[in-house]
């Protein structure tokens, strides 16, 4: 990570901002602009952008590589679906959704997060299977295996269309919202200490324990909300639809893809991914994964710090100088020598774990 | 507004020259390619190729007077429900299909239904059977396979006639659409039939260890011993059966002995194992269709994916069939009378007769039931073309 | 009491399986610090390899279980040496989506090249029966090569040149590197160690379970479990951890049904996490 990345964002207006709003603008005037398929490319966009925002709290600005996207996102559209069913209304069902996945995860943040690392990256999945099982399990509620049906929306695919676009762009501002918030306050600041260096935070008097809750409870919420928009968009949710590690692997590959704790890298992230995995969908029919899989590998290997992490401005001009703290690092490989002479927490992690 | 009207109107017109101008019918063809289901979505895929080389060697499919070739859009969902929903989009507004078919399985056929029936454009699904995916009233979808209690009463009729010492019975269902609808028919046709269940117990999907189950069903000496599930489930129950040394006098794996795997990867544990199946090559079916016969299905199906066709394979085949004569009668490409053609439609096909009840699922008719004797599977049932009788397992 | 003995057998033959499942898992893990999301794809290669040496040559697959896994030892080794040593000491996060990336292409390649059809090796050992109590003989081959494939890795880290050399990257890299091993080098081997493990299992799990590109992510949701249960990164580990995740799901199966045997296995395992991360068996399995 580089040292930027660790102060706090500059206040104030930046033109980054523009820039986001008049994407989010470009995605809200789709209906009028092209056909429902380019709708539905845009509504994913916005329900990508606002997953891997969610995710950026915990897993980007607290250094907590949390697996459990799906978890909530399942949570939220068995929520919402199963309220929808009984009568509430749709939004209704997508606000209570929400704050019932929030509460949850508040629940089993306070006692999850006691872990590290890989021992908190498996613990997180293990929630997919665990809350997976119990919707299977749960049959007089949740319809089992068998899954549960919503009412499809009236009103035709036009406003169908429109409606659930605007239902995740709305939620991609709120996290947005949310994001820029955090980004400035205390608890961002609190969240980026425990990222560096947990025990450290905690001497110098962060509350570790309540901001990695908050960070958690944050990443959540939103999904809850996507979840709940999710089950009646599609009408017809089951457990293993609802509750897939493809997903969950997927929204931390995008954020990673834009810049791992920017306010703007996961909304880059995802936006490319969507964009990306669509195009080699539609040209490789039996190929499409493998190719996926290449653009992640390279991805990993070449760009590990994100499209937004690239020094643009250095490009224009030469090629990389030298930094010094380079020279002095002996062994590892080119890539993380900056990061080794930067952060000592590196070392501390790894003494932490063996 | 008055802009995207205006806008909308030239898009209209363009289309209504493309469509003036259409010489090629655009099926669009959601495949699980990759994922959980790309077995299955492989036979659907081979089924299709099928019967549009064999449309279009016939000059196309006759709408009112013109021969139209067949262009089948086909793309892969990857076994997930979200990108199926998507692709049927994708196929409606973009590729401008004229007609679908569905995808593998009763889940995601809901989720292309969902989509397609918001824009009215017919579907006709191939392997989805559970009448949950049927009572939504949409009006746009039919379904190639009888309901599964149809399956059920006619196997245990048959089964409780021929051998009335048959008193108990253990069911084992995957807790899945198709499979658990397949238990609780099992429920319910041997309450009615009489029997007693000794044994009903639910596994979840992903399973890999059936011993707690087998043991449990050993205990209980049941006369029947009824496992629903997938070809994979079902080979390992089969086998760890035979581990242990739980045994009955009738043993029935539904999808079971319906697909040729099960026979390939159990050897002779498959034998004398019975099920009940939509569809099976040994039901002798002559038709005026592209396929002719039912034998003509089979041997072109068999060397072209180099194995034997199962239900999915001639259902697929058998959906798109039954487009193609709705479309005829209809004489137009146009969506809404080509529902109500589907709708009306009484015919016989290679495949057997279809015929679309008010619900959109093909009415019941003499289902197969089967029996693996000596490694092959033999009719027992339709009494008209029956192969053999029925064993006891042990 | 006999069906007592055949749940407790049920459950410690299930648990083999899972400890052969595990090992190489646990291994990597360990060592490189690494979630390999290949694992499973790893497993179920080794299967196809074995089916189709059995079903076109007629190789018989334990003999094919030794080809099987040279062929994975060099398979693992190439994609460590090539890609993951690049960012095996970054965190976490960039690991796994590296592996899961890997996995995808792996997945993607057996896919058309295999298809996903199951195909089993129907070879039908029979079982031994003791009174009414039935031991498969293929399970309890399993078994034989789970505590094999436990004690030699055991073996070979506690007294080999090369075991000595993982044990000491293991403890710290820094140092190990200090002191003239070539850490990178190490790393391939150790994961192509995991990889020909994954190899061996599949060939034996062909004779047991249908092989299919559908259960990679089974088979590597089983070895996480496993791992946790026995010991994040023990050899020791891994064999406790299978065996009792078996003897609990053959428990929880029986008493409560099918459906909770999974459930129950992953609640348990959340609960060590938080109660004791370091399973049943501590993590000081290598020295």
């Amino acid at each position: 990570m580089s040292t930027s990345a660790k102060l706090p964002a500059r206040r104030g207006l930046r033109p980054a901002h523009f820039v986001f709003l008049a994407w989010a603008l470009l995605l809200a005037a789709m209906p009028f602009l092209a056909d429902n398929y380019f709708v539905r490319l845009a509504t994913f966009v916005a329900m990508y952008s606002a997953l891997a925002l969610s995710w950026n709290f915990i897993g980007g600005y607290t250094g907590y590589p949390s697996f459990a996207t799906a978890a909530f996102v399942g949570l939220g559209s068995y929520t919402g679906a199963v309220l929808q069913n009984a009568g509430a209304p749709m939004v209704v069902a997508w606000v209570c959704a929400t704050l019932f996945t929030g509460l949850v995860a508040a629940l089993i943040g306070a006692a999850i997060l006691r872990m590290k690392g890989h021992y908190f990256a498996v613990g997180s999945i293990t929630l997919i299977e665990v809350l997976h099982q119990v919707a299977s399990l749960w049959s007089s509620v949740t319809g089992g295996g068998e899954g549960l049906n919503v009412p499809i929306l009236a009103g035709g695919p036009d406003f169908a269309g429109r409606v659930f676009l605007y239902a995740m762009l709305v939620t991609m501002l709120l996290v947005w919202a949310v994001t820029l918030w955090v980004d400035r306050s205390k608890l961002g600041f609190g969240l980026r200490c425990i990222s560096q260096n947990e025990d450290a935070a905690d001497m110098v008097g962060i509350q570790v324990n309540r901001y990695k809750t908050a960070a958690f409870t944050l990443s959540a919420l939103f999904c809850g909300t996507v979840g709940a928009i999710y089950a009646s968009w599609v009408s017809y949710i089951s457990p293993s639809d609802a509750f897939s590690v493809l997903l969950t692997l997927k929204v931390p590959a995008m954020a990673m893809l834009g810049g791992l704790g920017t306010v703007y890298g996961p909304i880059v992230g995802a936006a490319a991914f969507v964009l990306m995995e669509e195009t080699i969908w539609a040209h490789f029919l039996d190929y499409n994964q493998a190719i996926l899989g290449v653009v992640i590998v390279l991805l990993i290997l070449f760009l590990p710090g994100g499209f937004l992490k690239i020094d643009y401005r250095r490009l224009w001009r030469r090629p990389l100088p030298v930094r010094p703290a380079a020279s002095v690092t002996a062994g590892g490989e080119k890539g993380d020598k900056a990061e080794k002479a930067a952060a000592p927490l590196a070392t501390f992690a790894r003494e932490g774990r063996s | 507004m008055r802009l995207k009207h205006l806008l909308s109107a030239l898009a209209l017109g363009t289309l209504a020259i493309a469509a003036h101008a259409q010489n090629t019918i655009k099926i669009g063809a959601p495949l699980a390619l990759t994922g959980s289901l790309a077995d299955e979505a492989k036979k659907q895929q081979v089924a299709y190729a099928m019967w549009r080389d064999r449309v279009n060697a016939a000059g196309g499919i006759n709408v009112g007077g013109t021969k139209m070739k067949v262009e089948l859009v086909e793309s892969d969902y990857q076994s997930n429900a979200q990108r199926a929903q998507q692709m049927a989009e994708k196929m409606i507004s973009q590729d401008k299909v004229d007609f679908m078919t569905s995808p593998f399985g009763s889940g995601h056929t809901k989720v292309v239904a969902g989509v397609a029936e918001r824009y009215g454009v017919p579907v006709v699904a191939p392997s989805a059977s559970s009448e949950s995916v049927f009572d939504q009233g949409y009006k746009y979808l039919f379904g190639t396979l009888a309901p599964n209690g149809g399956l059920v009463q006619t196997m245990t009729k048959l089964f409780t006639q021929q051998m009335p010492n048959v008193k108990t019975v253990a069911i084992l269902g995957r807790e899945d659409v198709f499979p658990k609808s397949m238990a609780v028919s099992m429920q319910e046709a041997a309450k009615a039939a009489g029997l007693t269940i000794v044994h009903d117990e639910l596994y979840p999907v992903g399973n890999l260890d059936f011993s707690a189950s087998m043991s449990k069903i050993k205990a209980a000496k049941p006369d029947w011993i009824y496992v629903t599930g997938y070809d994979k489930d079902l080979i390992l129950a089969r086998k760890q059966m035979a581990d242990l040394g739980v045994t009955a006098p009738i043993v029935t794996m539904v999808t079971g002995p319906a697909y040729p795997e099960f026979i390939n990867n159990l050897g002779k544990l498959a034998d004398n194992v019975t099920s009940v199946t939509w569809w099976h090559q040994a039901t002798p079916y002559t038709a005026d269709d592209v396929f002719g016969s039912t034998k003509a299905f089979h041997d072109e199906y068999l060397s072209r994916a180099k194995a034997e066709p199962d239900y999915v394979g001639a259902s697929s085949a058998a959906a798109l069939v039954a487009l193609q004569k709705a479309i005829e009668k209809a004489g137009t490409l146009d969506k809404a009378k080509v529902r109500d053609a589907l709708a009306a439609l009484d015919i016989t096909t290679f495949y057997g007769p279809i015929k679309f009840g008010a619900n959109g699922m093909n009415a019941g008719r003499e289902l197969p039931v089967i029996q693996v004797q000596s490694g092959k599977v033999v009719l027992l049932y339709p009494e008209a073309i029956k192969q053999a009788e029925l064993k006891s397992f042990n | 009491m006999e069906t007592y003995i055949q749940i407790i057998a049920n459950g410690l033959m299930l648990g083999a399986l899972y400890a052969c499942i595990a090992v190489g898992f646990s291994l990597v893990w360990g060592v490189l610090n690494v979630i390999n999301m290949l694992h499973g794809s790893f497993i179920v290669l080794g299967g196809y390899l074995a089916f189709f040496a059995w079903a076109q040559l007629g190789v018989s697959p334990f003999v094919m279980l030794f080809v099987v896994a040279a062929a994975l030892f060099l398979l693992g080794f190439l994609i460590q040496y090539g890609a993951i040593n690049r960012v095996v000491s970054k965190p976490v996060l960039l690991t796994l989506t590296l592996t899961f990336g890997l996995d995808l292409i792996l997945y993607n390649f057996m896919n058309v090249v295999f298809e996903a059809t199951p195909r089993r090796i129907t070879l039908d050992l029979g079982s031994l029966g003791i009174g009414e109590v039935m031991l498969p003989y293929d399970r309890l081959l399993a078994m034989l090569l789970a505590l094999a494939m436990t004690g030699i890795l055991y073996w070979v880290l506690r007294s080999s040149r090369i075991g000595r050399a993982i044990v000491a990257v293991r403890m710290d890299r820094d140092a190990a590197a200090l002191m003239g091993i070539r850490v990178n080098k190490v790393y391939a081997i150790t994961f192509g160690i995991s990889a020909m493990m994954a190899g061996a299992c599949g060939a034996l799990m062909a004779v047991v379970y249908p092989i299919t590109t559908n259960t990679t992510g089974l088979l590597l949701g089983k070895a996480f479990t496993i791992c946790v249960i026995g010991g994040l990164g023990s050899v020791p580990g891994a064999l406790v951890g299978g065996l009792a995740l078996g003897l609990i799901e053959s428990f929880a199966g029986t008493w409560l049904g099918a459906q909770y045997a999974i459930l129950i296995g992953s609640l348990l395992m959340l609960t060590l996490l938080m109660v004791r991360p370091t399973g049943l068996i501590g993590k000081r399995g290598y020295e």
